[in-house]
C-alpha cells in the first residue's frame, strides 16, 4: 500500500508504479490518484480508469503532468455527453496525439476535441477513429477548420454530419484533400482540359470518377463510350498531383488519337487481355512520342520497374511496360525480352492496332504456360498514369452475365491501399460504404421547392474560418415571379408622382460616364487645331468665323449598368409605419428603375432570398433585356417575405449577370433591410465576411457593389460588408431621392 | 513634282518575302485589274500586312498603310488646312495622297477607326471613285492605278465594333489563316533564319496553342510570334525560354491556360 496520504479504494486504485510515480512527482501524484479516483466512482465502468492511469503516465512524461491531469475532466465530460467507450478510445488516442504533438499543441488538441460535445457529440467518435490520419494530414489549425466546414456542410442534420466525419460522403473526402493543400481533379480540372485541348485539339467529355460501389475510390483513370472518367484524387502522389494527371491525361489522349475502337473479346483469357492492352498502351505510347517527344519526359517518372525481381505478373507487366518504354532498360527475364523483341519486329506496322492484339496474345500464352499465377481479380494497371483498358474491350453486353474479365480487372481499393498508399498515413478502420439513400447526386437536392425553383446555377461561398473559397457551394434557384397588380405603374404615380419628378431631375444632374474628345466647343480647355484653323482661315477671307474654336475632354456619354437586388427575406414582412419593409422597397425600386430607365441605363431586377444553401431563391423581376413594362409591374408587386437573407450569395449572382454586359460602368445595388442570415449558418459572421468577400471580389472585376440600407439597425454591419463609402442608410422613403443622389455622386468619384 | 517624290518613299525597293498558301496572288491580281476595293479577313499575325506589301511590289505600286485607331479622324486620313508663315495650306492626308497618285492605300484594322470616319471611303469604293475634300471644296478622282485595301480581324468583333453593313457590301474580301504547317514551318525558317527542324517544332507547338482558340484563348500564337520566338533561337535561347518569351507570356495572363502551353511546348521539345 503506498504511503502517499491516498486514502485506500479497493477496486479502483491506480497502480502506482514507479513509472506513474516518476511521471507525477510531488502533489502530482496526489492530484493524479484524486482524479483517476473520481473517474473511477463516476461509473463508467472499469475501462476508462484502467486506460486514465496508462495514458495520463505516458502523457505526463511527454508533456508534464498538468497536461496529463487534463485529460481526467476531459475523458469525465466525453464519458457523460457521449459515452464511455468514446472517453477511453479519447484517452488512447491522446497518448498517439501526444507524441505527435508538442505541449501547446496537445493542450489545443485536448480543447478542440472537448469543445465538439456541445454542437455534435457524436461525431467525437468518427473523428477519434480517424485522429492520426486526419492530424498527420491536416495538422491542427487545418483539422479544426475542415471539422468547422463539416460541421456547417451537414447543418443541423446529425446523419449527415455522422457521415461527413465518418468520410463516407465525396464532399467529406474531397475537402479534406482540399483542406490537406492537395490537389485534386476538381482543383486542376480547367488546367487539365486545357492542357488536353491544347495536345490533341479535341476534348472529349471529362469527368471525376464517382466512387465506386464498394466505397472504395478508381485510383486509374478509365474511358469507355467517349467520356474519360479521372479519379477524384491521386493519394500517394501527394504534391505531385498536377503532373501525374497530366500525364494520365496525355495517355488517353494518345488512346484517342491512334485507337481504332475497342477490340474484340472472343476468347480471350484475363491474362491475355490485360497483356494485348499492356502492349496496346506502348504502341499508342510509341506513336504519340513520335510526334510529341516531350510526352517521355511526362511519362518517364512513373516507370520505376526494377530489371531483377520475384518472377511475379505483376511484377513482369511493370518491366514489360517500362522495357517497351524505356529502350536502356536492361531486360534480365526471358519473357520481357520476347516482348520486347516481338514489338520491335512489328515497329514497321505500328499503326496498325492488330499487332498489339497479336503480340498480347502470344504473350499471354506464354506466360499462361509457366508457373506465374495470374491474379485476375488483384490486377492494377502499372505505371500509376495509364488507364484502367477498360475501354480497349467490347466486353460483350449481358445484363445478366457480366463479362467476367470487367469484374476481374475492376480495381479493388483496398488492394491498392496496400500496394500503392504506403507513404499514406494509415487509418484506422476501413473506410465504411456510402450508405445507399445518400448517393452523391441526390445530396445537393433536399429541400426547397422542387416544382417552382428552377436551378439556374451554383455559386462559390467563402468560409473565414477555413480561409478557402468553397465551389459550387450555393445553389441558385429561379422562381416565376407571382403575378402582382397590372396597374403597378399608374397606382405608383397617384402615390408617389412628386417623389418621382424629384428623383429624376436629380439623376439627370449628375454627369457620370467615360470621358470622351468633344470638338467645336465654346469654351474648354485647350484649342481644338481644326476649328482654329478654319476659324482662321474664314477670318482672313473675310468671313465671319465661328467662335467655337475649343476642344473638351469630358462628355456625359452614360455607360452604366446596374443590377438592383431585392432582400424578400422574412425580416422584410416587418411594419415601418404604414407599410411593409418590402413595399418601401418595392416603391424605392421602383422610383428608382424609373429613372434610371428615363437615363438610357441598363437595369436588372432581381428579388432574392435563402433557404439554406442549397436554395437560393431568386425572382427575375426585370432582366436586362427586358421592358420596364407592365410584367416588371406586376413581379414587383407580387413579391412576398419569405426565408432569410445570403447576402454574398446573392451579390455575386448580380456580379455573374453584369459580367456580361457591355458597359463602362457596371454595379450591384443592394435594397436590405438587415444583415446576412441562413438557416443552416449559426455562425453570424460566416455570411458577414463571406458577402464582404464576394464585394471584394466583384469590386477586382470592375463591378461595385453599393448597399442601402432600409431601417435604423443596419448601419453597422452593412457598413463592413460594404466599407464605409459603400452604403446608404434609408429609413424613410421619401429622403430616398436625396440618398440616390448621394449614391451617384460616390459612383462617379 | 514635289508630290510624286513623296510617293517614291512608298515605293517598296525589295521583294517582301511572301509563300502564297493558295490562290491568293491570282485573286488579289484579279481585284486589282477592276479596281475593286479589298478587304482582308483573318487572324492577328497570319500575314496579311505581309501579303499587301507584296503585291504593292508586284504590282510596281507605292504603299501607303495607316494603322487605324479610335481617336482617328476624317481629316486624319483625308487631310487638313495648316498655318504657314505665308497663311494656311492644306495638306493631304495618306488616302487622299493615295488617291491622287494613285497608290495602294491599306487602312489597317478599319474596325478600330471611329464608324463616322469610315464613311468618308463610301464614294471611293463604288463606281464613283471620287473622294470630296469638303473643306477644300475639291473632289479628287481617283487616279486609275488607286486601290483601296482593308483589313479586318472577324475575331475581334464585339457588340460595340463592328463594320456597318453599307461599308461590308463594298468590298471584295479574302480569308486569311496561319498556313499549313509545312509552308509555315519553311516562312518561319527562313523569316527567322533557324533550321527547318526547329521551325516544324516551333509551328507545332503553334498548333497545339490554336486548338485552345476560344476556349481560354482569343487567339492561337501566331506566324508573327513563331519568327521572333526562331529570332530568340537564333539569339542563343532554347526552345522553351523561347517560346516563354514570345509565345506563352504575351498571349495570356491566364495561369490554367500558361500552363497548358507550357506542356504543349514540353510535349514537342
Amino acid at each position: 500500500m503506498p504511503d502517499q496520504g491516498v486514502r485506500p479504494r479497493a477496486a479502483s486504485d491506480p497502480d502506482l508504479s514507479d513509472a506513474t510515480r516518476a511521471a507525477f512527482p510531488g502533489d502530482s501524484l496526489t492530484a493524479f490518484a484524486a482524479a483517476h479516483a473520481r473517474l473511477a466512482g463516476a461509473g463508467y465502468g472499469a475501462e476508462v480508469p484502467r486506460v486514465f492511469a496508462s495514458a495520463a503516465r505516458q502523457v505526463a512524461a511527454l508533456h508534464g503532468a498538468e497536461a496529463a491531469l487534463a485529460l481526467g475532466p476531459a475523458a469525465s465530460r466525453l464519458a457523460i455527453r457521449a459515452r464511455p467507450r468514446v472517453a477511453a478510445l479519447f484517452l488512447d488516442t491522446a497518448v498517439a496525439m501526444a507524441r505527435k504533438l508538442d505541449a501547446g499543441d496537445f493542450v489545443r488538441w485536448q480543447v478542440l476535441i472537448v469543445a465538439l460535445l456541445r454542437p455534435a457529440p457524436e461525431i467525437v467518435l468518427p473523428l477519434l477513429e480517424r485522429m492520426e490520419m486526419l492530424v498527420e494530414r491536416l495538422g491542427l489549425d487545418m483539422l479544426d477548420a475542415w471539422i468547422a466546414t463539416g460541421l456547417r456542410f451537414a447543418a443541423s442534420d446529425r446523419e449527415r454530419r455522422l457521415a461527413f466525419f465518418r468520410l463516407e460522403l465525396p464532399e467529406a473526402r474531397r475537402l479534406l484533400e482540399r483542406h490537406a493543400g492537395e490537389d485534386t481533379f476538381q482543383s486542376l480540372e480547367r488546367g487539365l482540359r486545357a492542357c488536353h485541348r491544347a495536345l490533341w485539339g479535341h476534348l472529349p467529355p471529362l469527368r471525376e470518377a464517382l466512387p465506386a460501389g464498394r466505397g472504395g475510390a478508381a485510383r486509374r483513370t478509365s474511358f469507355a463510350a467517349g467520356v474519360i472518367r479521372m479519379p477524384a484524387s491521386y493519394p500517394g502522389h501527394r504534391g505531385r498531383e498536377a503532373a501525374l494527371y497530366r500525364a494520365a491525361l496525355a495517355h488517353l489522349g494518345a488512346h484517342f488519337a491512334y485507337g481504332h475502337g475497342p477490340f474484340p473479346v472472343g476468347q480471350l483469357k484475363p491474362m491475355q487481355i490485360a497483356v494485348v492492352s499492356l502492349i496496346e498502351d506502348a504502341r499508342v505510347e510509341t506513336l504519340a512520342m513520335r510526334d510529341m517527344p516531350g510526352l517521355r519526359r511526362l511519362w518517364a517518372p512513373y516507370h520505376i520497374a526494377a530489371p531483377e525481381g520475384v518472377a511475379t505478373a505483376p511484377s513482369l507487366f511493370s518491366r514489360l511496360a517500362r522495357a517497351l518504354f524505356d529502350p536502356d532498360f536492361p531486360i534480365r527475364h526471358g519473357w520481357v525480352d520476347k516482348g520486347v523483341t516481338m514489338f520491335r519486329d512489328h515497329l514497321e506496322r505500328i499503326g496498325d492496332p492488330a499487332i498489339s492484339r497479336h503480340i498480347g496474345n502470344l504473350l499471354g500464352n506464354d506466360l499462361g504456360q509457366t508457373r506465374v499465377q495470374f491474379n485476375a481479380r488483384g490486377h492494377v494497371v502499372q505505371p500509376v498514369y495509364r488507364d484502367d483498358n477498360l475501354g480497349l474491350w467490347d466486353f460483350p453486353e449481358d445484363p445478366a452475365h457480366p463479362p467476367p474479365p470487367q469484374d476481374e480487372m475492376e480495381i479493388d481499393s483496398h488492394d491498392l491501399r496496400r500496394s500503392e498508399a504506403t507513404d499514406r498515413p494509415r487509418e484506422r478502420r476501413q473506410e465504411a460504404p456510402p450508405d445507399p439513400g445518400q448517393s452523391p447526386e441526390t445530396l445537393a437536392l433536399s429541400s426547397g421547392d422542387p416544382e417552382a425553383g428552377v436551378t439556374v446555377m451554383h455559386l462559390p461561398e467563402y468560409d473565414a474560418g477555413a480561409r478557402i473559397e468553397r465551389p459550387e457551394w450555393v445553389t441558385v434557384k429561379e422562381y416565376d415571379p407571382t403575378p402582382g397588380d397590372p396597374r403597378f405603374w399608374q397606382r405608383l404615380q397617384e402615390r408617389q408622382g412628386p417623389l418621382l419628378a424629384r428623383t429624376e431631375a436629380l439623376v439627370r444632374m449628375v454627369d457620370m460616364g467615360r470621358t470622351r474628345r468633344l470638338k467645336r466647343q465654346a469654351e474648354g480647355e485647350t484649342l481644338d487645331l481644326d476649328a482654329a484653323i478654319d476659324a482662321a482661315i474664314d477670318h482672313r477671307s473675310g468671313r465671319t468665323p465661328d467662335h467655337r474654336v475649343y476642344e473638351g475632354t469630358s462628355a456625359p456619354e452614360r455607360s452604366i449598368a446596374v443590377h438592383l437586388l431585392l432582400d424578400s427575406s422574412r425580416s422584410t414582412e416587418d411594419r415601418v409605419g404604414s407599410q411593409s419593409v418590402l413595399e418601401i422597397e418595392r416603391d424605392a425600386a421602383a422610383v428608382f428603375a424609373r429613372a434610371t430607365d428615363r437615363l438610357g441605363d441598363a437595369l436588372a431586377i432581381t428579388a432574392f432570398s435563402s433557404n439554406g444553401r442549397e436554395d437560393l431563391r431568386t425572382v427575375c423581376v426585370k432582366r436586362f433585356s427586358d421592358d420596364l413594362g407592365m410584367l416588371a409591374g406586376m413581379a414587383l408587386s407580387g413579391l412576398t417575405s419569405a426565408y432569410s437573407t445570403r447576402m454574398g450569395a446573392a451579390l455575386r449572382l448580380a456580379g455573374h449577370s453584369l459580367a456580361r454586359v457591355p458597359r463602362h460602368r457596371r454595379l450591384v445595388l443592394l435594397l436590405t433591410d438587415g444583415e446576412p442570415s441562413d438557416i443552416d449558418v449559426p455562425d453570424r459572421e460566416y455570411l458577414i465576411t463571406d458577402a464582404r468577400r464576394a464585394v471584394q471580389s466583384l469590386s477586382a472585376e470592375g463591378i461595385d457593389c453599393f448597399c442601402i440600407a432600409l431601417g435604423p439597425g443596419a448601419g453597422e454591419t452593412v457598413g463592413r460588408i460594404f466599407g464605409r463609402t459603400g452604403f446608404v442608410r434609408v429609413e424613410r422613403l421619401d429622403t430616398l431621392p436625396e440618398k440616390l443622389t448621394a449614391l451617384y455622386l460616390r459612383m462617379s468619384r | 513634282m514635289a508630290e510624286s517624290m513623296t510617293l517614291d518613299d512608298y515605293r517598296l525597293s525589295a521583294e517582301p518575302a511572301y509563300h502564297p498558301c493558295g490562290q491568293e496572288i491570282a485573286h488579289y491580281r484579279a481585284a486589282y485589274a477592276a479596281r475593286l476595293p479589298v478587304m482582308l479577313k483573318g487572324p492577328t499575325g497570319c500575314g496579311k500586312t505581309r501579303f499587301v506589301e507584296h503585291m504593292a511590289w508586284a504590282l510596281e505600286r507605292p504603299l501607303i498603310t495607316v494603322s487605324c485607331h479610335e481617336d482617328m479622324t476624317a481629316s486624319d486620313l483625308v487631310g487638313r488646312y495648316l498655318l504657314g508663315p505665308e497663311g494656311t495650306h492644306w495638306q493631304d492626308g495618306p488616302l487622299t495622297l493615295a488617291v491622287r497618285h494613285g497608290a495602294i492605300c491599306y487602312l489597317d484594322e478599319i474596325v478600330e477607326a471611329r464608324q463616322d470616319t469610315t464613311v468618308i471611303i463610301h464614294a471611293l469604293t463604288d463606281n464613283r471613285r471620287i473622294l470630296p475634300l469638303e473643306k477644300k471644296g475639291e473632289l479628287v478622282q481617283a487616279h486609275p492605278d488607286f486601290q483601296l485595301v482593308i483589313s479586318y480581324n472577324p475575331g475581334y468583333q464585339s457588340v460595340l465594333k463592328d463594320l456597318k453593313e453599307s461599308t461590308k457590301q463594298r468590298f471584295c474580301a479574302m480569308d486569311f489563316d496561319y498556313p499549313d504547317p509545312g509552308i509555315e514551318a519553311a516562312i518561319v525558317a527562313s523569316q527567322a533564319g533557324i533550321s527547318e527542324g526547329t521551325a516544324r517544332q516551333l509551328v507545332q507547338i503553334a498548333g497545339k496553342s490554336r486548338n485552345l482558340r476560344g476556349q481560354g484563348l482569343d487567339e492561337g500564337a501566331s506566324t508573327r510570334m513563331l519568327i521572333h520566338a526562331g529570332r530568340l533561337m537564333e539569339a542563343g535561347l532554347d526552345l522553351r525560354q523561347a517560346c516563354q518569351l514570345a509565345l506563352i507570356t504575351p498571349i495570356t495572363d491566364d495561369a490554367d491556360m500558361r500552363q497548358a502551353l507550357a506542356a504543349a511546348v514540353d510535349a514537342c521539345a
